[in-house]
């Protein structure tokens, strides 16, 4: 055999296949069974590829924390969708209705306060309850964007969902590097870096977004974004000023969402652009859910499992509270407040990139987090996004409505 | 079933319906949010009523019976203004405007009440093209005789009327030349166009039970002509206006009817005739497709001259009356637009030759609508 392959010129034998390999296989296998639910049952496509990172993970080979190409895919995907979800935050809309605003504080809050207190009552010490607190306050970007943007769903839950998922996960970072700056003074006590440290996160990272958002805004008077070259270019930009975040230290998933929400409030002007900047945008985000439904492991299950449904139970619990609280007056039916409390219960990739963010700045604590954190993940990946299409089907927000594509897939088939 | 009685009412009285788009304050493609903005404007009290259209992105507001141009204005004022509140808490916008210029009919959703969705069944695709937007414009009758002089009479009218309120360059993000694309579509059903040539309400009857015994139609809703008797309100109903993008335009153009109206009740400057209506639809094209410079053949004397000409004559000799109904500001707001920019298809034309994006079109026409800018 080693003879053939020396023969046929095979540098290696067996062979030994790269990280673009497993790659391109996930690649396949993510859009194969995307399809497959998504005709077969008519579930949103990422479940699928959610599916076979969770396949992937709890057979052992998984990516866990993210590193390397990994961690620079989700990176890339999540700036993307938060730019997208971002851009579509509509300031003078919570100015006009008040009661989404304190929605969107309550509900992180309450969250927060939530998840610390039960973590608390089942034992965890303060330090993990107040990262997981923090971790599991922000809904999922990814998920809703991606779920909403294939249903072309429309209406007040989808654009309310957007809405409050970005206010959350702007809420779960700054929280995050404040923990981040508490954990530095708590185990160095260092002060000095506990103060800086968010506050050049936080600047920093606005002063790239404003960067952005202008550039963005200079190329778009000049070409129409919908053509697929200049949304190519518009991608690049994207990219790039993740690049720049990366380089300086700042957060990735806050350079996106703010550039996003500046584009949109500093102009009068609507963007238009493809879902996802096009085709090479859909393949990261295809990856990105494939990895990050990998990242958990039976171990992390066994480990933080128990904690991970106290966790998810009282979310989900302080989430609804605060949607339908407010429901009335922000001017929502209680059938609309239940669709919203749905679409917000899944929690994917922003914890994931908060929890390997805190691996690399707390390498020995992070360990104590993680199997948690893990464990939420692998238990909303695949049932989130069908909270989420539950949630907007519920509101009658999902189109075409599944009957009448039935009707269609039956008149087809006879 | 014969057709029903005709409640007579105060003659010169009038009433405007308009339809209005949703749109979304992100991209301003139209956005499901019909259902959202009536449960918002429920609460409120106001002089006339919303009420739900075909798709979901669509919501139709009336007034009450109004006696002049000021009371018009008043009364969709307050309306609009609890609209637009409603809309703002909603995150979405309302637009004028008889088509939106760029959305995919594909994408609409039949609004949930079983008259739709009969009509989307038996119309197929036409139902959802059907998503246009009109102005309505009820004048009262004090006789069902009456009403149907006045509908003959204001008939030669219709191709002004087009011309004047036409705001539907853009269908599906193309320029389809027309000024009114709207009209277009409502052609396409089985019975638009003009009403019977008939004078009394008792040959109109006659006609009716023909009609009826022959299945096509059940009421007097399945007729989709240009002017209508609406029996039960007392009135004749003119529905060729294309919704303008401003509440002043939709006043304006109201109390213009209604001078049109006294003018023809009061003068008798035309006997109407069934001949009258041999280049109506060679008119009507004229105006839609070219706006204020279109052709309009005179029925009496076959002379042609062009819209604008014949409308600035019609001003002129409604002058007095404008006076006696107190509409003198309508009919100046009309002679402004027309030294001005023309029509709000001329205006959407221009603002897209501006701006080379249409959803920053819509996003200005929403701005209109609400009184912004």
């Amino acid at each position: 055999m080693d003879d053939l392959a020396g023969f046929l010129q095979i540098a290696t034998w067996p062979p030994e296949p790269g990280v673009a390999f497993w790659a391109a296989l996930a690649l396949v296998g993510g859009a194969l069974l995307g399809e497959l639910v998504r005709r077969a049952f008519g579930m949103p496509r990422i479940v699928g590829y959610s599916a076979v990172g969770l396949v992937l993970g709890l057979a052992g080979f998984g990516a866990g924390m993210l590193q390397g190409n990994a961690r620079l895919i989700v990176d890339l995907a999540l700036a993307l969708l938060l730019f997208e979800l971002g851009s579509r935050v509509n300031l003078r809309w919570l100015r006009a209705n008040p009661a989404l605003l304190l929605t969107g504080a309550v509900e992180a809050l309450a969250s927060f306060a939530a998840i610390y207190g039960a973590l608390r009552v089942i034992g965890q010490p303060v330090n993990v309850a107040l990262t997981c607190a923090t971790l599991g306050t922000s809904a999922s970007g990814a998920v809703v964007a991606r779920v909403a943007g294939e249903l072309k769903a429309a209406g007040q839950v989808t654009e309310r969902v957007i809405v409050l998922t970005s206010l959350s996960t702007l809420f779960a970072v700054l929280a995050h590097k404040l923990v981040i700056g508490w954990l530095h003074l708590d185990v160095a006590g260092d002060w000095v870096r506990a103060v800086s440290l968010p506050l050049w996160a936080f600047g920093g990272s606005v002063l790239v977004a404003a960067l952005l958002a202008a550039l963005v805004a200079w190329i778009a008077r000049r070409l129409d974004l919908r053509d697929e070259n200049a949304a190519l270019l518009l991608l690049g930009l994207v990219v790039l000023a993740l690049m720049a975040a990366k380089l300086l230290n700042l957060s990735t998933l806050l350079v996106p969402l703010l550039a996003g929400v500046l584009l949109r409030n500093t102009r009068e002007r609507p963007w238009v652009w493809p879902r996802h900047f096009g085709t090479a945008g859909g393949v990261l985000v295809l990856m990105m859910f494939v990895i990050v439904g990998s990242a958990g492991s039976v171990d992390a299950v066994l480990a933080g499992g128990a904690a991970a449904l106290v966790l998810l139970v009282v979310r989900a619990a302080a989430k609804t509270t605060a949607v339908f609280v407010l429901a009335p007056w922000s001017g929502i039916h209680w059938r609309q407040a239940l669709g919203l409390s749905l679409a917000l219960t899944p929690l994917s990739g922003t914890a994931l990139v908060l929890l390997s963010d805190l691996q690399g700045t707390h390498p020995a604590f992070a360990p104590l987090v993680a199997p948690v954190i893990l464990s939420a993940i692998v238990f909303t990946e695949v049932l989130g996004p069908l909270a989420v299409q539950w949630g907007l089907r519920l509101a009658g927000e999902q189109h075409p409505e599944p009957s009448t594509e039935a009707r269609r897939v039956e008149t087809v088939v006879a | 079933m014969s057709v029903e009685r005709f409640t007579d009412s105060r003659a010169l009285t009038l009433g405007v319906e308009l339809e209005l788009q949703i749109v979304s304050t992100h991209d301003y493609d139209l956005t499901p949010a019909a259902a959202d903005l009536l449960r918002l404007v429920a609460r409120q009290k106001l002089p006339g009523a919303v009420v739900p259209e075909i798709t979901d992105s669509m919501i139709e507001l009336s007034t009450g019976i109004c006696e002049n141009h000021a009371d018009v204005l008043a009364q969709l004022g307050e309306i609009r203004d609890a609209l637009v509140g409603a809309a703002d808490k909603l995150g979405v916008a309302l637009s004028g405007g008889g088509t939106h210029p760029f959305q995919d009919w594909s994408q609409r959703r039949i609004f949930d009440k079983p008259r739709f969705q009969q009509i989307s069944e038996l119309y197929g695709y036409l139902s959802k093209q059907f998503t246009i937007f009109g102005q309505h414009v009820h004048i009262g009758c004090p006789s069902a005789d009456e009403a149907l002089v006045l509908l003959h009479g204001i008939s030669r009218f219709i191709p002004h009327l087009i011309a004047l309120s036409a705001s539907s360059p853009f269908v599906q993000a193309t320029d389809t030349a027309f000024d009114s694309a709207r009209l277009n579509s409502v052609f396409a059903f089985p019975l638009s166009g003009r009403a019977p040539f008939v004078l009394t309400w008792n040959d109109f009857g006659v006609y009716f039970d023909k009609m009826t015994r022959t299945g096509v139609v059940k009421s007097m809703k399945d007729f989709y002509w240009d002017i209508r008797p609406k029996p039960e309100f007392g009135t004749i109903e003119v529905r060729v206006l294309d919704t303008p993008l401003t509440i002043e335009k939709a006043a304006a153009m109201a109390a213009f009817i209604q001078c049109l109206a006294r003018w023809l009740r009061v003068e008798k400057p035309y006997q109407p005739a069934e001949d009258d209506y041999l280049p109506y639809t060679f008119n009507r094209f004229q105006a839609c497709r070219f706006g204020l410079d279109g052709v309009f053949v005179d029925p009496q004397t076959g002379e042609h001259r062009s819209l604008r000409d014949d409308i600035t004559a019609t001003l002129a000799a409604l002058e007095e009356h404008a006076i006696e109904l107190r509409a003198e500001g309508a009919l100046r707001f009309i002679r402004n637009e027309l030294a001005g920019h023309g029509n709000d298809a001329n205006w959407i034309r221009a603002a897209q030759d501006r701006e080379r994006l249409l959803p920053e079109v819509v996003r200005q026409q929403t701005q209109r609508w609400a009184g912004r800018s």
